[in-house]
């Protein structure tokens, strides 16, 4: 098939872009072969447990997995940094097919210890597999492709699940022992595919290829278990969080057990295999479906509270249901209610409840819940199964009415359970494995009711949480504005729109921006690419406008952030480079025409993109100071971008041209805490000039640091009065955006007697001296009262007043 | 890489083929060729990329060589058929200013001869 063919086939399916096909189906195909091979592997599984050791052991099968994760997981993290991708992924596989082959064959021989070793195994395959594929999807992609493409690879690990267990279900009756080596050929067919991803990924990436993406595992790694520990110990949400997870892991893993005894229990043992094929087949079907049509139309009709309970007032129904009536049709509702509700209704509520915390606790978060917690949880579940197995039972229930000899005796002969025995006495001899789906029953009863409870609490603590978020957002206005409305986007984009007209290299330089910031969306792309007849830059225009032609794939390869700007950095080093620019910069600098102040501006702004070392940035010193507000405006964003100290002064000189104040703030905001003492010089100069005090005061408000605070109370004992109000917004703004910031309580008292009396001093210079002495206390008194700590100051303060020394 | 010249109303054009990269090893870069065809006397040059798949930093530097050779000794160097994303590159680092680059070999062949009779 061409690749234009698959192009449009495919792009029927999933939003695809030209260049993507062939990873696409490749990454498509590889997902399909790792998963049905599981939809073999799992029955299997369940299946020889249930046959040869019974559900008895699940419990100790469960803790085993949980153990061995925990060292498989620690290890496979070592190793993914320390060897490259292919051969990591090559090789799991190849061992995989070889122990899934062994296994093949030594359950022919029907030892007692595989079931168990197996088991593990098992779950050892689906989360090396599943971690391998992700990883290979974070090489491939940068994010924004992935969540484009995302959908179309986890259907292709559905219907491989479903076709393994269909499979499996069809072979059962058939072979049902060499349904393990169908798995193996599976796997060998996935090495294939895997390595033609790996073909692909050489010959498109070389550079993504050769790269270990060590960092990113190397960073994840670096956020050990302490800090997210702690992460979700500091916060009441997170650990009301990390509860309900716990309680659900545990409950799961109760199901898992009260599910498998049940069919044990209750169903011939040639139809394990056919069941668990044709049953879990169905299991991936229904989240699908919930997911799909039932999940955000209850979270936005009902909410996050009755999102939160439904599931556990379902599995208490489910619970109710099996302990009373341990039949195969209520362990499957009850496993089936479990699996779907998880992984559809649950992790959509559980990634809302992340949405009011911050992406850094987030994250941490995660790490400690997923990757812990769930292992955890699942230890913990087994080892409390581990000991309700082990109780003593009581089996023998006294007769609550008697009971006749005649009475009939049900045959149940076909089914693996004790019949029940009607004794001469009339007790009644009830089943252990019964009372033991009961004893489970009753703790996750107790367990669920936990969870409701958590879940209630969670339901307010959201709420809680993000009222809070908003009240500390109207605390300022000015901290809404810009935290609300992103303010320096904004100006991207609409420098954006300006410069289409204005220059086409000024154009290209703000799409580049927007493409560093990843932020060049399919919304922004509508905005700016309306078509131009006079634009220059038609390359640009075909690049951003949502074509069907091959620039697209050029485009879209290049528009990669990382390519591009790596790019555009070495071209900018080369010493070809530097002596072309630097001759036409110098013809820029000269020419005094129409024309020249865009040049200067294209200049200005592509200084900015240079390497702090580069001889072309020397420019800056003109532009800085040049006529135009634009020029100038560009050469500040540049030295922001280079963080050249040197030219912090000419910032700061800008800063009383009102055209230029806003970004000449900018520019210097950019430098930080650095500037500090530079700042502080400035504004406690009395010879420098007020405007740029005033805002060199305000500046450093916005730096809000302890060290900013210090200087500006410093320069507040000092000041004249001069830029007094400046002084105290900026400290306020300090106060505000910095609670953590100490001040002088004495000096900040002795400022605010000082203001007052200044104050004071003003209205009596108003009012009329005629009134009573006292009603002029008293009129202070009332006025200063909240502002003064005691009584004795009020008094002295107002008292200051009716010295006439004070009064003149 | 491949390249080959020819010559059209008196201006070389050096078809190029294939991938420009520093990784590459070649046995005479374009830079080279350029200065060949400078040394014999050629002072127009046309760089076409329509067959170029991919050119990186150093391909930039190469053509940027080629251009002040060609400058310096009074000639023109001119660009023909680069790929969208080269034209991108070019015009974020203003190479677009100083380099004259059109989208057919016609109207840059056209472009010399009516320099010429300027």
């Amino acid at each position: 098939m061409s690749e234009k063919r698959l192009f449009r086939w495919l792009s029927r399916l999933v939003e695809i872009k030209p260049g993507e096909e062939s990873i696409s189906l490749l990454l498509f195909l590889y997902f399909f072969l790792i998963t049905a091979p599981f939809g073999i592997i799992k029955p299997v599984r369940n299946t020889k447990f249930l046959i040869d050791l019974g559900s008895a052991k699940l419990p100790l099968a469960f803790l085993l997995t949980a153990v061995a994760m925990g060292f498989i997981v620690a290890f496979h993290s070592k190793l993914q940094v320390r060897i490259p991708r292919d051969l990591l992924i090559n090789n799991s596989l190849y061992f995989f097919i070889i122990t899934c082959f062994a296994f093949g064959l030594l359950f022919l021989r029907r030892f007692l210890w595989v079931p168990m070793a197996f088991w593990v195994w098992a779950n050892i395959f689906v989360v090396v597999t599943m971690t391998q594929f992700w990883m290979l999807i974070n090489d491939i992609f940068n994010p924004r492709e992935a969540k484009r493409l995302i959908g179309f690879f986890v259907s292709g690990g559905i219907l491989g699940g479903i076709f393994g267990h269909l499979l499996t279900g069809l072979l059962s009756t058939h072979i049902p022992d060499y349904l393990l080596f169908i798995a193996c050929g599976m796997l060998i067919t996935s090495v294939a595919v895997l390595n033609a991803i790996f073909i692909w990924q050489r010959k498109k990436s070389p550079a993504s290829f050769q790269k270990e993406k060590k960092t990113g595992e190397a960073e994840g790694s670096k956020i050990g278990f302490k800090v997210c520990l702690n992460t979700v110990k500091s916060s009441y949400y997170l650990k009301l969080m990390a509860g309900a997870v716990t309680i659900a892991l545990i409950v799961s893993t109760f199901i898992d057990w009260q599910y498998q005894a049940v069919i044990e229990n209750k169903m011939d043992v040639d139809d394990y295999l056919t069941f668990f094929g044709y049953f879990e087949a169905g299991l991936l079907v229904l989240p699908f479906f919930l997911q799909l049509f039932l999940t955000s139309s209850i979270i936005k009709r009902y909410g996050i509270r009755f999102s939160l309970l439904i599931y556990p007032f379902i599995l208490l129904l489910g619970f109710f249901g099996i302990a009373f009536f341990p039949r195969i049709v209520f362990a499957s509702i009850i496993k089936g209610s479990d699996k779907s509700l998880d992984f559809s209704l649950n992790q959509s509520v559980r990634e809302l409840l992340y949405i009011p915390i911050s992406p850094e606790v987030k994250y941490k978060a995660k790490i400690f819940i997923d990757m812990f917690l769930n292992r955890f949880a699942k230890g913990i579940g087994a080892l409390i199964l581990l000991i309700i197995l082990s109780l003593p039972v009581v089996t023998k229930i006294p007769p609550l009415i008697s009971t006749t000899a005649d009475q009939p005796v049900p045959n149940q002969a076909r089914f693996q359970e004790q019949p029940i025995q009607v004794q001469e006495a009339g007790a009644l001899e009830i089943d252990v494995w019964k009372i033991r789906v009961r004893y489970v029953s009753a703790l996750s009863f107790a367990l669920i009711l936990a969870w409701i409870i958590i879940s209630i609490k969670i339901s307010r603590e959201y709420t809680n949480t993000v009222k809070q978020r908003l009240d500390l957002k109207w605390e300022r206005a000015d901290r809404v504005v810009s935290e609300k409305l992103d303010v320096n986007f904004m100006k991207l984009v609409i420098d954006t729109l300006e410069n289409k007209n204005r220059s086409s290299v000024l154009y290209a330089m703000d799409i580049f921006d927007l493409i560093k910031q990843d932020r060049l969306t399919p919304d922004v792309k509508r905005l700016i690419s309306q078509k131009q007849d006079e634009m220059k830059a038609t390359s640009l225009g075909s690049l951003i406008e949502s074509g069907e032609t091959g620039i697209i794939q050029e485009s879209e390869e290049f528009l990669s952030e990382d390519i591009l700007v790596k790019e555009i950095k070495e071209i900018m080093e080369l010493d070809v480079y530097k002596e072309v620019m630097g001759e036409y910069f110098e013809k820029v600098m000269n020419k005094e025409d129409e024309r020249s102040e865009v040049a200067k501006m294209e200049v200005a702004r592509a200084i900015g993109l240079m390497s702090p070392q580069s001889p072309l940035i020397e420019k800056l010193d003109e532009l800085l100071s040049d006529r135009s507000p634009d020029v100038v405006r560009y050469a500040m964003q540049s030295v922001s971008n280079l963080q050249k100290k040197i030219y912090i002064p000419a910032l700061v000189k800008n800063l009383q041209n009102p055209q230029i104040r806003e970004d000449a703030r900018d520019a210097l905001k950019s430098f930080g805490e650095k500037i500090l003492g530079t700042l502080s010089d400035y504004i406690g100069d009395p010879a420098e000039n007020l405007e740029l005090r005033n805002n060199v005061a305000w500046l450093m408000g916005e730096l809000a640091s302890q060290e900013a605070a210090d200087s500006l109370l410093v320069e507040l004992v000092q000041d004249n009065g001069k830029i007094r109000t400046s002084l105290i917004d900026a400290l306020d703004q300090i106060r505000a955006k910095n609670p953590s910031v100490v001040f002088s309580q004495q000096t900040i008292e002795n400022e605010l007697l000082k203001t007052i009396k200044q104050y004071y001093r003003d209205f009596f210079k108003l009012t009329s001296s005629k009134e009573p002495e006292k009603k002029i206390v008293y009129d202070i008194s009332r006025v200063i009262a909240p502002f003064c700590m005691s009584t004795a100051e009020r008094d002295a303060v107002a008292g200051a007043y009716l010295f006439e020394t004070c009064l003149k | 890489m491949e390249i080959k010249a020819r010559e059209k109303n008196s201006i070389v054009i050096f078809d190029i083929e294939g991938e420009i990269r520093r990784s590459d090893m070649f046995d005479v870069t374009l830079h080279q060729l350029v200065k060949d065809q400078l040394d014999s006397g050629k002072k127009n040059i046309l760089l076409n990329f329509d067959n170029v798949d991919f050119i990186d930093s150093f391909g930039v530097g190469e053509i940027l060589a080629s251009y002040i050779s060609t400058h310096n000794i009074g000639g023109k160097l001119k660009l023909a058929r680069i790929s969208k994303k080269l034209y991108l590159v070019f015009q974020v680092t203003m190479l677009t200013n100083v380099l004259e680059i059109f989208d057919d070999e016609e109207t840059a062949v056209k472009s010399f001869i009516s320099e010429k009779d300027e």
